[in-house]
């Protein structure tokens, strides 16, 4: 009976971990604890800061292993059970360390059917990776995500949580990969609306770094 | 005639085709933040509740409820209790991007519409919450938001008033179930994101145990175009039952997908002609209207129906967030649903057993017969897991995930019958 309990079907995670961080490394800087106070001054209590010190302590450190979640839990006087609650319900806050570019591939529906897993398999082949791993050579991390929120724009996908690449076909893939190699951060892209296109001739958005519009999707070979 | 009006003639009103209307000079030289102005420093709160009431407007963030009336529900103020408004820009669902159209062109429309909403309910503060893929929109918010409070729009003693109302922006971090209005708060207050039961409802112990009022963002938007014009002008906008100017996320094998403004109750075949047609002038074959958790329509369903509640009602669908996903002749309707209950397996918060393990089961039956390798008999099975799981949860996420399973199978059985083993194997054939 007692079998599951000495080999749970899950794995739990191990209590003492190898920490990735020395305790010099482990501390938050006067401006960034500045930036902790001010969103802890926006809320009731210093609970509701928590979601945003996470995001800014994964800027920092590049994932969040249990060391850094304490000292998150620290600087906010709370419980280091509730820090890591929530840095593991939400998916966007990496529990392992992630690749230098991680790539985040919309499959859902729209996607699906407009060429999301074509782009996928694509980038499979090409970086020689699977999904939901990091390559080899440590610089890329692959996923399928679902919704990312750009239907109109599918297959799309978005790099290191931030700015969202649309239309994607291989050409654009490799075009983007380069950008990435070659160290260049990647614009915001503004998509035009339709109707902007037929009352105002394109964008309305002068100050966009890059305009592109809705396109009819690709021909999807595989849906799954 | 439509119930959508003479929509060819349509002026957008959300989205008006101004150029860098996101930019706060811009949208003031257009007459933005002067609704505000008039509200309050002319209008008693109570009149601007009675005013939405009168407008007869519908929450845009897929229930359908009566934004007054929700207004109305806020209790009696009480100077030593906080009460807040929180703005729903976690926009997940599968098939909408609307907000996020919105959020990058015309923010300073939901920046009033949230004041306004502010004022009428005397708050202090709102929320918004954003999903945190939405990066990108958020940092633009920031730097337009700063620029409000710099014009004294917004924060201590705005517009010279007594009043003080503060917009504060909380960025999420992925999670779909960040959409239903419980869990919401929840994640705003820190912890795991799981949905509570109603009742009590958030009017009575919101974020904090404190009053809240939660909006979606196309909703608040909707706000300052109301007391502008008049409720009379929006009550006269698309169906009456539920008027009002409508983003319509258009996706999937259309020639010309995207974010459309129209009145609502527009026909579907309509809205197909504005995109285009189908790509490559193939036949349609389904229409999702409304998101991922909306009942999805045969083509052959959908000649006369509207995109307003109670014509979708009766079509058998729902309204829900307007993002509509057209599919063409050449779809796999089991991989379509595959898709679907993989989405729900993994956004299950896994605070319920019914929808953590009901949606666990509804994919691996799914899957299995995507495979070739499922049975007839499955079909009934993932029926009876629909039975299951409906109403017996905390938050509508396990209905969700069986509205779609229900009547995709109900609706296309052939291409699951055809995909199923044979129920009789042939003896000495």
């Amino acid at each position: 009976m007692a079998d599951f309990i000495r080999n749970p079907v899950v794995a739990l995670p191990d209590p003492n971990p190898e920490p990735h961080f020395s305790e010099k490394q482990l501390s938050f800087t006067e401006e960034e604890k500045a930036r902790i106070a001010g969103w802890v001054r926006q809320y009731p209590t210093s609970d509701g800061a928590v979601m945003w010190t996470l995001w800014l302590a994964q800027e920092k450190f590049g994932f969040l292993p249990p060391e850094v979640l304490q000292l998150v839990a620290a600087e906010l006087s709370l419980p280091y059970a509730q820090v890591y609650g929530v840095a593991t319900f939400y998916t966007q806050y990496f529990k392992e360390k992630k690749g230098t570019f991680v790539l985040d591939v919309c499959t859902c529906f729209s996607c699906q059917f407009c060429g999301g897993y074509d782009i996928l398999a694509y980038l499979e082949e090409k970086l020689e990776v699977k999904r939901g791993h990091t390559s080899a050579c440590g610089r890329y991390t692959l996923q399928e995500v679902e919704c990312l929120g750009a239907c109109g724009s599918a297959p799309m996908m978005q790099v290191n949580n931030g700015p969202y690449a649309h239309n994607l076909t291989p050409e654009k893939v490799d075009e983007l990969l380069e950008a990435l190699e070659a160290g260049k951060s990647l614009p915001f892209v503004s998509i035009t609306l339709p109707q902007d296109e037929d009352e105002m001739g394109g964008n309305r958005r002068t100050d966009a770094e890059s305009v592109e519009n809705y396109v009819t999707p690709p021909r999807s070979e595989r849906t799954q | 005639m439509t119930k959508a009006g003479n929509w060819k003639s349509y002026e957008r009103v959300l989205l008006p085709p101004v150029k860098n209307l996101h930019h706060l000079d811009v949208y003031r030289a257009g007459g933005g933040y002067e609704t505000l102005h008039k509200v309050v420093k002319e209008l008693e709160p109570q009149e601007v509740t009675a005013e939405m009431k009168r407008s007869g407007l519908r929450g845009r963030g897929g229930a359908g409820f009566p934004t007054g009336l929700k207004w109305s529900f806020m209790p009696p103020v009480k100077p030593e209790v906080p009460r807040y408004l929180c703005c729903n820009a976690d926009e997940s669902e599968p098939g909408t991007f609307k907000d996020r159209q919105l959020m990058e062109y015309n923010p300073h429309l939901l920046f009033e519409g949230i004041l306004i909403a502010c004022y009428a309910m005397s708050l202090k503060a709102c929320y918004l919450y954003v999903r945190g893929e939405y990066a990108s929109w958020i940092t633009h918010m920031e730097d337009e938001l700063e620029k409000v409070y710099d014009a004294k729009l917004a924060g201590k003693n705005m517009l010279g008033t007594n009043h003080s109302m503060d917009i504060i922006l909380h960025k999420g971090a992925g999670a779909y179930i960040c959409g239903e209005e419980t869990s919401l708060m929840e994640s705003l207050e820190g912890k795991r994101a799981y949905p509570r039961i109603k009742p009590p409802f958030p009017a009575q112990s919101g974020i904090w145990g404190y009053p809240t009022t939660i909006n979606n963002v196309e909703t608040l938007a909707c706000a300052p175009l109301i007391l502008d014009r008049g409720a009379d002008w929006f009550a006269a906008i698309g169906a009456e039952k539920n008027p009002g100017p409508l983003l319509y996320g258009i996706s999937g094998h259309v020639n010309r997908p995207g974010v459309y403004e129209y009145p609502t109750g527009m026909l579907i075949t309509d809205l197909l002609e504005i995109a285009g047609g189908m790509r490559g002038n193939k036949k349609l074959k389904a229409v999702v209207p409304g998101g991922a958790s909306v009942p999805v329509l045969r083509a052959d369903m959908i000649e006369g129906v509207t995109m307003d509640v109670d014509s979708l009602r009766e079509a058998g669908s729902m309204l829900g967030t307007a993002g509509m996903l057209f599919l063409d002749e050449d779809t796999d309707m089991v991989a379509f649903l595959r898709r679907v209950a993989h989405f729900y397996h993994h956004e299950s918060c896994g605070q319920c057993t019914p929808c953590r393990e009901g949606t666990g089961w509804m994919e691996n039956l799914i899957t299995r017969i995507d495979d070739g390798e499922g049975n007839l008999r499955d079909l009934d099975l993932l029926l009876d897991l629909c039975d299951q799981m409906e109403g017996r949860t905390v938050c509508a996420l396990a209905d969700a995930a069986a509205w779609p399973v229900r009547n995709t199978i109900k609706r296309f059985r052939e291409d699951f019958e055809r995909q199923c083993r044979p129920a009789v194997w042939a003896v000495n054939a």
